[in-house]
């Protein structure tokens, strides 16, 4: 788990304004979705398809903004911006990052 | 307010207890007949539009053939009980319920407890109806909670083309709109918006995280009310939507007082076939004495609230006794019978005249008990041949009667008027097709305001 990876401030708000029990559930869907988009970024990139993949990494940075996951929210604003990458590398760099922000959030989520 | 009943839904005066099919007024109990009560709740329920009679028809008789007579019956019930006001009649298009619910019993935000008082519903907009329309499920689920929080019924939509879908099938008071979507994206949705006026009507404020100038630019170009950037601040939400929901329910009842101001659509009438016809018919023309030293003296408001509860009653009146109201202007209401074949026109007309004279009673003795001024009314009737058929230009046509009974019947409305207090007076024709059926009073032969020498006259008696 790396706390660094969200942004308490934004985190403790939407808590305050949705409820804790209610941002538990939107975690939830937040695991279940990012690994979805990930899967979709891969795809897209197979098929050289840009708009789609654009996209994708536009719905990873917006969710990932909604918790305070500043981190992902960089790299996926990156991935977004930066049209078709060559190759596979920077989605393998990704995987690691949407796992521990989803453990960070799930654990914030419950605590 | 007192203390209000468990379950019960409170429009002002007026509570509802629903399950146990009860009404109370001002805290006391209201005896009320089946079909009425069933005709109240189908109007609170849909009281956020204008409800044609057809389908209050179905829903209070549902599988019988009912005549307009019996709804606009029960509709006269309620109004005794309920106040005139409560119930306003949109002519050609039906009834809506207007009194405004309480926000004591109708706050259904039970999870306040999560919302900060920033959060805490808007008095003028809550209960209204939102559609989110976005696909991401997270941003979806997020801003339906938030909305949900403010007091409001939320749809959702995951692309664009499910969010028009909804939007020309169901009503609407706001879209949150989304950019980025599959189908149809926000933008393609905006333009189909644009070229659609039904859909136009529905504000949207565009939530979206896209970045650039030009693309909030171009929303807004599309006739986006707003824009909020994504993830969105629900302070600024709550700002955006409390202020597009306004706005709306504003031009709502803009809207919905132009339509009954209007004069009856051309289609409004039984069409009576654009063609002009010579026909037998009765005319009736009524009209509230003296509005114009009343206008001076109060209140301009007062003024239209007068005229506006009067007309909607006399209306009624009218419609129910097979009248056709061929002008309605403010203070004056001109009605023909026998223009739809009517066995009657003459007893019909009667009929409507003794009912409008005792709504106008009911009217007095209402204003009067809530400490306001009232005004005497005067109802002229004549027969005879006129010439009836639509005139007017392509935009806007009116149905016209035109005849020497025409003028009479204004006429002997204005020897009514002057008299004060209520009479009603006829012409001899009239009087001699009623032939005896409604007791009358002949009158001394009078020369008639506008007129040049004495005619018979006489007066209907209202017990």
């Amino acid at each position: 788990m790396d706390p660094a990876a969200i942004d308490p401030h934004v985190f403790d708000e939407l808590q305050a304004n949705a409820g804790a029990d209610f941002v538990r559930e939107l975690v939830d869907t937040f695991a279940e979705e990012a690994p979805r988009l990930l899967a979709e970024l891969r795809s897209a990139l197979a098929a050289g398809a840009a708009e789609r993949f654009r996209r994708a990494a536009h719905s990873l940075k917006s969710n990932s903004h909604t918790f305070g996951a500043t981190r992902l929210a960089e790299r996926a604003r990156a991935l977004e911006l930066g049209g078709l990458p060559a190759d596979a590398a920077a989605l393998d760099a990704l995987e690691p990052e949407i796992d521990s922000t989803r453990a960070a959030l799930q654990a914030l989520a419950r605590a | 307010m007192s203390a209000s009943l468990p379950g019960a839904e409170v429009f002002g005066r007026i509570e509802i207890l629903a399950a146990e099919r009860r009404l109370h007024v001002d805290g006391q109990a209201v005896a009320l007949g089946s079909r009425a009560f069933d005709l109240l709740a189908a109007l609170v329920a849909r009281r956020e539009r204008v409800v044609p009679k057809e389908e209050l028809i179905e829903v209070v008789w549902p599988g019988l053939v009912v005549e307009d007579n019996n709804l606009q019956v029960q509709i006269s019930a309620l109004r005794k009980v309920l106040g005139t006001q409560a119930i306003a009649t949109v002519p050609g298009r039906g009834y809506q319920f207007t009194v405004a619910a309480s926000p004591a019993a109708t706050a259904t935000a039970a999870t306040a407890s999560a919302s900060k008082g920033v959060l805490a519903p808007g008095a003028a907009t809550r209960g209204s109806r939102l559609l989110v329309a976005d696909d991401n499920k997270v941003n979806r689920l997020l801003l339906c909670r938030s909305l949900e929080l403010m007091g409001h019924e939320v749809a959702s939509a995951d692309n664009g083309r499910s969010a028009l879908d909804k939007l020309r099938t169901e009503r609407f008071d706001l879209l949150l709109l989304d950019l980025e979507m599959p189908e149809i994206d926000g933008f393609g949705l905006l333009a189909q918006r644009q070229a659609d006026a039904a859909l136009r009507d529905v504000p949207v404020i565009v939530t979206s995280s896209i970045e650039g100038v030009a693309q909030v630019a171009r929303c807004i170009e599309l006739g986006a009310d707003d824009f909020l950037h994504k993830p969105v601040n629900p302070v600024l939400l709550k700002a955006r939507v409390d202020s597009s929901l306004e706005r709306k329910h504003l031009r709502d009842r803009e809207r919905e007082l132009l339509a009954r101001l209007a004069p009856p659509a051309a289609d409004a009438p039984p069409r009576a076939g654009a063609a002009a016809r010579r026909l037998q018919a009765t005319l009736l023309v009524a009209r509230l004495g003296d509005t114009e030293a009343f206008a001076l003296a109060q209140a301009p408001h007062e003024t239209l609230e007068l005229l506006s509860s009067w007309s909607t009653l006399m209306l009624d009146a009218i419609e129910s006794h097979g009248g056709l109201v061929t002008q309605l202007g403010g203070d004056t209401i001109t009605a023909a019978f026998g223009i739809a074949p009517q066995a009657d026109a003459a007893s019909s007309a009667l009929q409507a005249a003794l009912e409008m004279h005792e709504l106008a009673a009911l009217f007095d003795r209402e204003r009067t008990a809530a400490g306001r001024p009232t005004l005497a009314q005067g109802i002229g009737i004549a027969s005879g041949e006129i010439v009836a058929g639509e005139a007017g230009t392509p935009r806007r046509a009116a149905f016209a009667c035109i005849g020497a009974a025409v003028q009479r019947a204004a006429r002997l409305e204005a020897l009514a008027t002057q008299r004060g207090g209520g009479a009603v007076l006829l012409d001899d024709a009239t009087h001699a097709a009623l032939a005896g059926r409604f007791a009358t009073e002949a009158m001394p032969p009078a020369v008639l305001p506008g007129g040049t020498k004495a005619v018979p006259v006489h007066a209907l008696k209202t017990a």
